[in-house]
């Protein structure tokens, strides 16, 4: 192992420790060590809140099975068949995550009321299970998506040779891509169970709602912290699981991966991929999309002129602060990427704690999450983080990283360690090895991460809400302070044009990185 | 060490001079619509900068009570402008807010002010019953709260979600203003008669404005707004008529001092312009919000308090309530 990797990589963890992991632990250390009221919290977590909890598990589950599985295959008809206008595609069926899970419930529920002139049917467990599904399957389309096109074409070539294109799929591309399904699964999992607003809409209880009942209606912190912790072990169980029946598994290693992966041909199937695609557009994106529109164009204009001159200061800076985070936790994620390819993909004690630590963040609610980072950095000596844009940074990477670093974790496993070995006879340093043979491969999951991480907290408001400083407000705090009392129309055009921004955005910083990173990468 | 200790005392006295003189930070669960436009006018009267923070919707505006409960240590607002008592009421038990008497407060009523100084009331909103009229006929409108457990209205009322704000706080008022039974038998025959909880007071106003339900229990700001919007939905003062009527609830914006916060001098500034006569003009205009102090100008169809009758109500008594019946309304909202 190189000194100087080695340096960095505890460097970097030292700061996780410090920045993201002590708030959480600073805080839990107040509530059992200070808190005289403990143990009765401990007992107010009755049988009732525990049903409540598989409840929530079940249905979050049932979420992320199914996104995982309509997001692997679009993740394959978008990734592994030559398709025209994929481009297009891959940036349209990110747009469910663009906007706030509660606004396309919102647009949902009036679908259905116009429509069918009744939303019961919507507002309902079966509807958040719909929801949910549509909002979150873009996760496991890139996700999954992009370890499909790192598999090394030769296995599928030699494949191919012998079998059908079916059984190359189902034996050989698939079972290569299993940590990648396991990991939006994961993901999807952590991001449903931890989500209330749209179950809040739709008047179902589940657990978070139970916690943020406690949190809001309460002020009782202590006890929904606890009631966290809950949320927590299940995704370190979940993290368990991964890294003992998956990780190990002996077909992950992938082989080279010096060219573009393999693309199956379906001619006669051509006709049913597009119309699948695009009635997935249509549902996921168009339908509540078209919603949106409707209202926010029903006074004209003019009202969407008036949404963009409210909102139009606060889109520069949260633009950056996105930009900032997203780059923070990829360069993290990556530090710690590299350091496991550079053992060899054997876990080290260090990624096992780096995961730990992302992963409760990742798992705790924002609110209380938020809570942590309050009572932490909230105090003289560190005003100066507490009351600046920094906190917000952190809080962005603490909520997040896990993601990054979770996506760059699967893409290294897929390159062979043999390239660095090899480089290491020649003499190359471990900077010359990382900027010349590990960057270049990892670009197309760096732009993946990217883009994802950009989004999710360009619209991420329960962390915004709890941190941002006085004086500055996040385009998506914005946006939900104003509709809380503007005109509907008002309210529908400032989604409207948030939603426009935000893509326009995306899609610019999309096409501008793909030139700069992949299409100069002489790996690809 | 030395380096150490020298770092960190650049980094506590650069902390110590954030808070500059000519600034005063605001939290705010007030709608920003409303709200935003007379911080600003208070920026340009006095030079002092104005850093607010705002509330949302969807996390049930406490956002910024939890904020502020959670820096009481060390607070950031000097101080808070609520939409309603509640939220103050909640800040005095915790011991987060001070003691102020401003003098632009003189002449509002007493019962709208905290006796011993700790927040004060102005440009109040009533709780008032929205209807569409293609879904009920002038003669089927509800004229008091109790109507509302009638069959006639099956499945047809909405109210926002009775454990967070003003709609907690008007079941509260209920308590305190009929007793536990009655309040309790009320409650029961509202989920008899399959009243729909929604996630906000803004919630039902749009499912009453859209005729998905016929009527619906919200603030006066909220309907005014619905009314604006949709010539279809009207508005009703309950309890109103009868020897003895239960009347309608008031409830005042409220402002509180923090205690020990950094700019605690502007922060009394602050609560002064807040207090004029000329912001609940501005209010009234903006948001159709009922001034307390006597003689404010106020736009056409801007009810006045004096014709209106309100429910018989002390503030603290009833935040006290709210506290005691809190875990009752989580049983009665169930699964």
């Amino acid at each position: 192992m190189d000194r100087q990797l080695k340096i960095l990589a505890y460097f970097v963890f030292v700061l996780l420790v410090l920045l993201i992991a002590l708030p959480v632990i600073y805080t839990y250390s107040l509530v059992i060590f200070q808190d005289s009221h403990f143990t009765e919290n401990i007992q107010n977590i009755d049988f009732q809140s525990i049903k409540l909890l598989f409840k929530s598990i079940l249905w979050s589950g049932l979420v992320a099975g199914l996104s995982t599985l309509i997001g692997g295959l679009l993740g394959f008809l978008l990734y592994k068949t030559p398709l025209k206008y994929k481009t297009f595609y891959k940036l349209i069926l990110l747009m469910p995550l663009i906007l706030s899970p509660y606004i396309w419930a919102v647009a949902w529920q009036d679908f259905f009321y116009v429509t069918f002139d009744n939303n019961l049917w919507v507002s309902s467990v079966a509807g958040i299970i719909w929801v949910q599904t549509l909002i979150y399957t873009p996760l496991a389309i890139l996700i999954i998506g992009n370890a499909l096109s790192n598999v090394d074409k030769s296995l599928e070539e030699a494949a191919l040779t012998i079998s059908s294109p079916k059984n190359t799929i189902l034996k050989i591309s698939l079972p290569l891509v299993k940590p990648a399904f396991w990991t939006a699964f994961i993901l999807i999992f952590i991001f449903s169970l931890s989500e209330f607003s749209v179950p809040a809409l739709f008047s179902v209880k589940v657990f978070t709602t139970e916690i943020f009942t406690n949190f809001s209606a309460f002020y009782n912190y202590n006890l929904a912290i606890i009631q966290s912790t809950l949320l927590v072990v299940i995704s370190l169980w979940l993290l368990w699981t991964e890294s003992h029946f998956i990780s190990k598994a002996p077909f992950l290693s992938v082989g080279n991966r010096g060219n573009t992966g393999y693309l199956f041909r379906f001619k006669k199937q051509r006709i049913y991929i597009k119309a699948l695609l695009i009635f997935w557009v249509f549902l996921s994106v168009i339908v509540p999309f078209l919603m949106l529109s409707l209202q926010a164009l029903k006074s004209g204009y003019q009202t969407v002129f008036q949404a963009f001159k409210i909102l139009q200061p606060a889109f520069i800076d949260s633009f950056i602060w996105a930009a900032t985070g997203s780059i923070i936790a990829i360069v993290v994620a990556l530090i710690f990427s590299y350091f496991s390819w550079h053992h060899k993909r054997q876990e080290h004690r260090l990624i096992r704690w780096t995961n730990l630590i992302l992963l409760t963040t990742f798992g705790l609610p924002a609110m209380v999450y938020g809570i942590s980072l309050i009572y932490f950095y909230n105090r003289p000596v560190l005003g100066w983080i507490y009351s600046s844009v920094v906190i917000l940074i952190i809080g962005f990477v603490g909520k997040y990283g896990f993601i990054a670093l979770k996506m760059l974790q699967n893409t290294t496993r897929q390159i062979p360690f043999s390239l660095d070995e090899a480089a290491q006879l020649t003499g190359a340093s471990t900077f010359k090895r990382f900027k010349t043979i590990y960057l270049p491969l990892m670009t197309p999951a760096i732009l993946a991460v990217f883009i994802l991480n950009f989004i999710l907290m360009s619209n991420d408001l329960a962390i915004p809400i709890m941190t941002f400083p006085p004086g500055t407000q996040p385009v998506s705090v914005k946006v939900f302070t104003m509709m809380a009392n503007a005109s509907q129309s008002l309210t529908s055009a400032m989604i409207f044009v948030f939603f426009t921004v935000t893509l326009s955005a995306v899609s610019l910083l999309y096409l501008i990185l793909k030139n700069l990173l992949i299409s100069k990468n002489v790996y690809r | 060490m030395k380096k150490i200790f020298l770092i960190l005392s650049s980094i506590a006295i650069l902390t110590a001079c954030q808070h500059k003189a000519d600034e005063v930070v605001v939290y705010t669960s007030v709608d920003q619509i409303f709200s935003e436009p007379i911080l600003q006018d208070f920026e340009k009267e006095t030079g002092i900068k104005v850093k607010a923070v705002f509330d949302t919707e969807e996390t049930k505006s406490t956002g910024v009570l939890n904020r502020l409960i959670a820096e009481k240590n060390y607070p950031q607002a000097d101080v808070f402008w609520s939409g309603d008592p509640v939220r103050t009421i909640v800040l005095k038990n915790k011991g987060i807010s001070t003691v102020y008497h401003s003098p632009q407060a003189a002449d509002i009523p007493a019962v709208f002010k905290d006796p011993e100084g700790y927040w004060t009331g102005f440009s109040a909103r009533a709780r008032v019953l929205i209807y569409n009229k293609k879904r009920l006929k002038p003669e089927q409108v509800p004229q008091s709260i109790f109507d509302l457990t009638k069959p006639a209205y099956k499945g047809q009322v909405a109210i926002a979600n009775p454990l967070f704000g003003t709609t907690t706080f008007h079941i509260a008022a209920l308590f305190s203003a009929l007793g536990d039974q009655k309040a309790k038998e009320f409650m029961s025959g509202l989920k008899h008669n399959q009243v729909v909880i929604a996630t906000s007071n803004g919630d039902v106003k749009d499912r009453v404005s859209k005729g998905q339900l016929a009527c619906g229990l919200t603030d006066t700001d909220d309907a005014f707004e619905a009314m604006k919007e949709n010539p279809d939905v009207g508005m009703v003062f309950l309890d109103q008529n009868g020897t003895q009527p239960l009347g309608t609830l008031i409830m005042p914006n409220t402002l509180c001092l923090i205690k020990n916060s950094p700019n605690n001098k502007n922060g009394k500034k602050l609560i002064d312009f807040l207090l004029q006569k000329s912001t609940e003009a501005k209010l009234a205009k903006l948001c159709a919000q009922m001034p307390l102090h006597k003689s404010v100008p106020t736009p056409k169809g801007i009810p006045s308090l004096d014709d209106i009758i309100p429910m018989t109500i002390n503030y603290d008594q009833t935040a006290q309530t709210l506290e005691n019946i809190q875990n009752y309304l989580k049983e009665w909202i169930g699964n």
